[in-house]
């Protein structure tokens, strides 16, 4: 993986390359739409007209929008002629009830002169800097000018140097030199894996004077375990992963299976294209493995509602419309949601198009179900042979897709109606409003079934009483009567099977219950959860069908683990999408297709129109807006900010990009020749000079760029939630190192969880669990972990771009005094002491070391030694206050150890240890 | 406007963010305790200091500092009550005698035609009122036996007796009341306050939560949280049992002076840090771990309640040492007199479906209103006696209303007497700064069903609220996701009928 930087010694003039850009910038007469009218149109009329409103039928967010005969009759643009373009005269005037904007104040001269040479020139509409195709940029390499050698030449070490020095040229300002080993070695390690590195690696790199030293180190962390988990950690925001299911009751939901398949896609660098590909669509790849579909749970973390009396159509529609935001959020750097009630008011996308993206998201099996069907059934190795030797034998007796059939069954217990579809109820009800249940002489229907070919039943069903009768008739209360089929007792959910008479078509089936046994006329007799209209297990005739249907039963009523995952709808089970009018989903407009914006590539032709189709439309090298997205988002977690700072909107709202040139520049590279590796990107930028620098702030940098923008200097950010935990665990020498696995409950204060019809109590994790990294902390929605709560960790209830980092004194006060902390600050103690020798100064200027990798200077190593003897006095005088401090007796329990406890929880709290240098 | 332009309006605006940074930190170093002052001051003079109040800019180093509304507010701070999951309006404030004439029958078709319920299925029976009412006050408000405390301090509430909703389920409904949309993802109205506010005094939050009940609201979090602004705008929740704020108390064996000396020895060492890097964060963090230091001391002050006089408990009807509600009410008094801008209180265990007897209209429910009554009749009471309610603002309140009808849960009747969620009609009331004195506003038909005049919505609620704390609801806006964002979204009207 090593890059071969060439170290060109360049000449450049600054003064030149200033003119330069000055001549290039004003080079001819030609408006430019993006830069120049946008920003105008935006400011001062978009409001009025555009998006939601076209006040006097005048609207300036498309061009044959703009360009028609407006309420007055009267063209508000005529391409080429201002004078006779209404817009320019309305301009101005000076009556202000005519003159616009209406009401305020109006354009300067310079203003409308710009605007009357766009017409001039034609009203040409351009399009967003993101929404151009992405191609090859030059390098602004700089060039040798009348012999002057600049003195910064030495200083590049890659392509995204250049672009930085330009910048920095046009605004006389000097990068920064390196930082200093340690704190290089630090920072990248806190970048790349989340945690400082190991003490083998810490050392082999501060040992290694040669050139290559930082590229080794680099690649070493790259190469380690630890860098999936802290990419991961990113990625669990954008994915709103957690482990429950959300709103009010907020239940338990195993989905951790979702967080480990990244873990291993980010370290096996799995390329960008195909990670979104499988995480949009895995379960409609050729020969879907279960990592494809368990990759799919990506659209599979919104919320589910339990909340009784809710409607289950309204929460699944709710989640579709989740998965289109999140989808043009995090992937696609867009603001789309607004487009769910009217057209964009600012970036050119229509209404329609909200639904046609959403149709993609609306044909899949999950309804708000309690289970969260559909879910993928894990076997372990021995049931799923079993599964394969099922499989096998009906494909060698029937079919190819007889077998298919039954392998989608074993797996998904899908395609299978869910019991809540069912209504007109009569002494009938969906319990909960969750499942179908029935009283005696119960009447409900089950709309749209096809029946073509199935005469079996394979269901799910819950009986409370003996001796119920349920029958299913065609169509109508009185019709004809397909299946008679006892319902017995059971302890709790069972799955059974029953023969029907054949039909053909769509039927509206209705459902009859009685049983006698019932005593009052509200008592329940069973409800249902889903219903499997099939054939009979094939090869009744063939040898071995009774062993083979046993094991086919043994393994559908196996308790084995699952995972949600996207599934679509078979045909005879399709919805279609509609409109909703201004955003409302129970007033349904037009009926829409799969479709893309018009203003982005077009889909791809020969691809589905399903949601595959669309994983291959946004990876398409012609889609603007994917790679820009992710490098925008990989170049943030490195330095704190984007290149353009709103992640989540690149359109003509969101702040411009400071760099837009490199942040083409690496996009292009990153879906072209880096074949779409996130760890090439993320190595492109830790090599670049511009990321050494050192963060040091001087006086000039102070006044000429406080927030960095033009970075003359390295990045200086916080520690996400994660890497604050995950550092001190090191520090602490605790960390378990185990990966994968259900979420881990590390200490958190009692009373945190408290739901309403939720029991589900947080128990403490034991026995080295507890030290697991930040990732595998257990995730609840509505109580999230507060201590990374606090420092700015996001709840996952939707998506969350980018995090605000925050200073508060709530941080200050978790650090210092959550047990947690406190644990590992004493863990911190005893390790200065075990390997910092007798000395408590040197034990000290060991634990400094470990914190930072450099050494300590004499002032700070004053304070902590004065605490530390302030703390002796204390605790030798006190053994009380030692015995609690170490939290009881063991072979730490001293006034020393005490002391050296309290330093250790100080320490643990330094700037510098919370902050990234 | 040319890039260059576009260029330099954003510097300008960045200066003047960078100005605003440095004022408060002017602030906090003339008030720091190490002596930190020489070390910043030289690069502080010549900063010329910003009056104006407005376009708010969010400062990630002082992100509290109090600053002024746009207009002239009549309430400092806000005490909303909220009874989470919804007491019924017509056990307690809006008397139906018509309604008692239909108590058993089956419900007319008109009241089902095309509503939806949360659990009413069929045709379920009407329920006549289950309480006595009476006139009270000058201003002869009907109040239900079941306040009778209350009853007595009517002439100094606004009812609002018509409020409507569009939510008919408990977390959606309550996240439309306090963050202006029934899905997750907005600012709560206290996070509103606080990021537009600040807070008065540094060393407790802006915003505090108290919860009762024993349970947190239905929607969870959220309703406190701050969506899309700075999450330091978040409610901070208080509590009875344990730390008052989580990880406020000092590790069992660490002394006050102990922390003391600690924080001084981390702000020692942050300085040596501050010499090196020149980066105001380091500055900030400095002032934070002071503030945190005392937030210790205030916070278990302020939350204590032992120290109140007798007199005091026996007006509230305290019980000390327990999460109650009584408890929490006194706290909202004393946290907003010690200068808390946003006190929300929940109170969980109002949703009288009637399907277990502390869910009955005629049982459980009596003994919330017990709870309630009392307390927040006390703090309306003590409010006034310590001159603190003409600029403290009370909201009491639910998400939503209940039916005349009875719940016949899944069609069929419940063990106990209930009502289902209502959307179309429910009581909120509210006292204090700039409210009208015994007064009622809106009206429902003879059976409360519907609003038949004055109806008003959550959203005109809250541009209530934010009115009487100085704020124009439509101008007070949030950039995110390239738009501005407001709590009452496109909607609101500022409920000036009930305005003094």
């Amino acid at each position: 993986m090593r890059l071969l930087y060439s170290k060109k010694t360049i000449v450049v003039l600054l003064l030149a390359v200033t003119t330069l850009s000055f001549v290039l910038f004003t080079k001819g007469d030609r408006v430019d739409y993006s830069t120049q009218v946008k920003p105008i149109i935006n400011k001062n009329c978009i409001s009025c007209h555009g998006g939601v409103r076209a006040k006097g039928n005048f609207s300036l967010l498309f061009r044959e929008e703009a360009l028609a005969k407006t309420k007055s009759g009267k063209y508000a643009i005529v391409p080429g002629d201002p004078d006779n373009s209404e817009m320019i005269r309305r301009l101005t005037l000076t009556d202000p009830e005519e003159r616009m904007p209406y009401h305020h104040e109006p354009l300067t001269k310079e203003e409308i002169d710009l605007l009357s040479r766009w017409i001039k020139q034609g009203a040409q509409w351009g399009e967003n800097w993101s929404y151009v195709a992405l191609k090859p940029i030059e390098v602004p390499m700089p060039k040798k000018f009348f012999g002057l050698v600049n003195t910064t030449s030495d200083w590049a070490k890659n392509e995204v140097d250049y672009f930085i020095l330009d910048k920095l040229n046009q605004n006389n300002l000097n990068p920064s030199p390196q930082a200093d080993k340690t704190t290089l070695l630090r920072r990248v390690s806190l970048d790349i894996t989340g945690m400082p590195a190991p003490q083998s690696i810490a050392n082999k790199f501060l040992n290694d004077e040669s050139n290559h030293a930082y590229e080794d180190l680099v690649d070493s962390l790259l190469a380690s375990k630890r860098y999936g988990e802290k990419w991961t950690s990113m990625w669990l925001d954008l994915a709103r992963y957690a482990d429950t299911k959300g709103y009010e009751r907020d239940d338990n939901r195993n989905i951790w299976r979702y967080r480990d398949w990244l873990i291993k896609a980010f370290n096996k660098d799995m390329p960008y294209d195909s990670f979104l590909i499988k995480q949009i669509a895995g379960d409609l790849l050729p020969n879907a493995t279960d990592e494809d579909y368990i990759a799919t749970a990506f659209h599979r973390n919104t919320m589910t509602n339990d909340e009784g009396g809710t409607d289950n159509e309204e929460f699944r529609t709710s989640a579709v419309l989740d998965r289109v935001n999140t989808t043009w959020n995090v992937l696609e750097g867009t603001t789309f949601s607004c487009v769910q009630c009217h057209s964009h008011p600012y970036d050119p996308f229509k209404h329609e198009e909200y639904y046609q993206f959403a149709a993609f998201f609306n044909d899949t099996r999950d309804e708000d179900t309690y289970a969260d069907y559909p879910l993928l059934r894990i076997y372990n190795d021995s049931m799923q042979q079993q599964l394969t030797e099922v499989v096998n034998w009906v494909r060698n007796n029937t079919s190819q897709q007889r077998a298919k059939e039954v392998k989608e069954f074993l797996k998904t217990w899908q395609p299978a109606y869910n019991s809540l579809a069912c209504d007109s109820f009569t002494n009938s009800e969906l319990n909960d409003t969750k499942w179908a249940s029935f009283r005696n002489n119960a009447i409900c229907r089950l709309q749209h079934v096809d029946l073509t070919g199935k005469s079996h039943l394979i269901f799910r069903y819950q009986g409370w009483m003996d001796g119920g009768v349920w029958q299913i008739h065609l169509d109508d209360v009185h019709g004809k009567v397909i299946a008679t089929i006892p319902l017995a007792k059971t302890s709790g959910w069972q799955i059974t099977e029953t023969d029907i008479e054949p039909a053909t078509g769509m039927h509206h089936l209705i459902f009859t219950y009685t049983n006698s046994n019932l005593q009052k006329p509200t008592d329940a007799g069973a409800m249902l959860d889903w219903l499997y209209f099939t054939q009979p297990f094939p090869g009744k005739d063939q040898p071995g069908y009774t062993a083979v249907k046993n094991e086919f039963w043994k393994l559908l009523n196996a308790d084995v683990p699952t995972t949600p995952v996207m599934i679509d709808n078979p045909p005879a089970m399709h919805r279609t999408t509609n409109v909703f009018e201004r955003g409302n989903w129970l007033v349904k407009g037009d009926k829409v297709l799969p479709g893309v914006p018009h203003i982005l590539n077009p889909f791809p032709a020969k691809q589905p129109r399903n949601r595959l189709g669309l994983a291959m439309w946004m990876i398409s090298k012609q889609n603007p807006l994917t790679a820009r997205t992710m490098a925008n988002r990989v170049w943030e977690q490195l330095f704190g900010a984007g290149i353009a700072e709103t992640l989540e909107d690149l359109g003509t709202q969101g702040i411009p990009p400071t760099h837009p040139e490199l942040l083409d520049w690496l996009s292009y590279q990153f879906m072209t020749e880096d074949n779409w590796s996130i760890k090439q990107l993320i190595k492109t930028i830790v090599m670049s000079a511009t990321y050494q620098q050192t963060s040091k702030l001087t006086p000039e940098l102070q006044q000429k760029d406080p927030f960095n923008k033009l970075y003359a200097r390295g990045a200086r950010v916080r520690l996400s939630a994660e890497a604050i935990r995950d550092q001190a665990l090191c520090i602490a020498g605790v960390m378990n190192d185990k990966m994968y696995g259900p979420g881990v409950m590390p200490y958190q204060p009692p009373g945190i969880w408290q739901s309403p019809w939720n029991s589900a109590e947080w128990v403490q994790s034991t026995g080295g669990e507890q030290y697991r990294r930040a990732v595998y902390t257990y995730w609840k929605r509505s109580a999230a972990y507060p201590a990374m709560l606090t420092f700015d960790a996001a709840s996952r209830e939707v998506c969350t771009v980018r995090r605000i980092n925050t200073n508060t004194p709530l941080q200050a006060l978790t650090t210092l005094n959550d047990s947690a902390f406190l644990d590992l600050a004493r863990h911190f103690a005893y390790r200065m002491q075990n390997e910092g020798g007798e000395n408590v100064v040197q034990q000290i200027k060991k634990g400094y070391t470990i914190v930072t990798y450099h050494n300590i200077d004499n002032k700070s190593l004053a304070a902590l030694l004065k605490l530390y003897n302030t703390a002796y006095e204390q605790f030798k005088a006190d053994k009380q206050k030692v015995y609690e401090i170490i939290g009881g007796v063991n072979e730490h329990t001293n006034a020393q150890t005490a002391a050296l406890t309290v330093v250790a929880n100080a320490m643990l709290n330094l700037d510098e240890v919370v902050t990234k240098n | 406007m040319t890039q260059q332009e576009l260029h330099n309006q954003r510097l300008l605006r960045e200066a003047e963010h960078a100005v605003l940074r440095m004022h408060t930190r002017r602030h906090f170093i003339k008030e720091s305790a190490m002596g930190l002052g020489g070390l910043a001051l030289a690069t502080l003079f010549g900063c010329s200091q910003k009056k104006s109040a407005s376009p708010i800019v969010f400062d990630p180093a002082h992100p509290l500092a109090p600053r002024q509304p746009p207009f002239l507010a009549k309430a400092k701070s806000v005490i909303y009550l909220h009874m989470a999951g919804a007491p019924s309006q017509l056990e307690l404030f809006d008397y139906k005698p018509e309604l008692a004439k239909m108590d058993g029958q089956l419900c007319p078709p008109s009241l089902l035609e095309g509503k939806r319920f949360a659990f009413i299925r069929g045709v379920p029976k009407m329920l006549g009122p289950q309480a006595k009412f009476a006139q009270h006050g000058e201003s002869r408000a009907w109040v239900s036996e079941n306040m009778p405390h209350l009853a007595s301090i009517v002439d100094e509430i606004s009812f609002l007796k018509a409020v409507s909703t569009d939510q008919f389920n408990h977390g959606p409904a309550q996240l439309l009341v306090h963050t202006g949309s029934p899905r997750l993802g907005r600012a709560s109205l206290g996070s509103w306050v606080t990021y537009g506010l600040g807070t008065e005094n540094e060393n407790l939050p802006g915003f505090v939560v108290l919860t009762s009940g024993g349970k947190n609201p239905d929607a969870g979090k959220s309703v406190w949280g701050s969506g899309f602004l700075p999450s330091v705008y978040q409610g901070v929740q208080c509590r009875s049992e344990g730390d008052p704020v989580l990880f406020i108390k000092d590790p069992d064996g660490m002394s006050r002076d102990l922390r003391k000396a600690s924080i001084n020895a981390i702000n020692e060492v942050n300085a040596e840090e501050y010499k090196q890097y020149n980066d105001p964060e380091i500055l900030s963090r400095i002032s934070q771990y002071e503030m945190a230091y005392k937030m210790q001391i205030s916070v278990p002050e302020v939350m204590n309640i032992n120290n109140e006089p007798q007199y005091i408990h026996d007006m509230y009807g305290t019980k000390p040492g327990q999460a109650c509600l009584a408890n929490n009410i006194l706290l909202a008094r004393k946290l907003v007199e010690k200068g808390v801008r946003f006190v929300q209180i929940f109170d969980w265990g109002w949703d009288s479906h009637g399907t277990d007897s502390s869910l009955a209209i005629d049982i459980g429910f009596i003994n919330k209103c017990r709870q309630t009554d009392k307390a927040v009749t006390a703090l309306i009471l003590d409010l006034k006696q310590r001159g603190l309610l003409d600029e403290t603002l009370v909201i009491w309140g639910g998400e939503f209303g209940r039916t005349p009808m009875m719940e016949n849960r899944e069609g069929k009747q419940n063990p106990y007497k209930g009502r289902d969620h209502h959307t179309e009609a429910f009581t909120i009331w509210m006292a204090g700064a700039g409210v009208k004195k015994g007064f009622s506003y809106g009206e429902t038909d003879e059976i409360g069903y519907s609003a038949i005049s004055g109806k008003v919505d959550c959203f005109d609620v809250q541009a209530t609220i934010l009115d009487q704390l100085g704020f124009d609801h439509e101008q007070f806006t949030y950039d995110f996701q390239g738009r501005p964002f407001r709590l009452t979204d496109v909607k609101g009207r500022v409920i000036e009928e009930i305005l003094v």
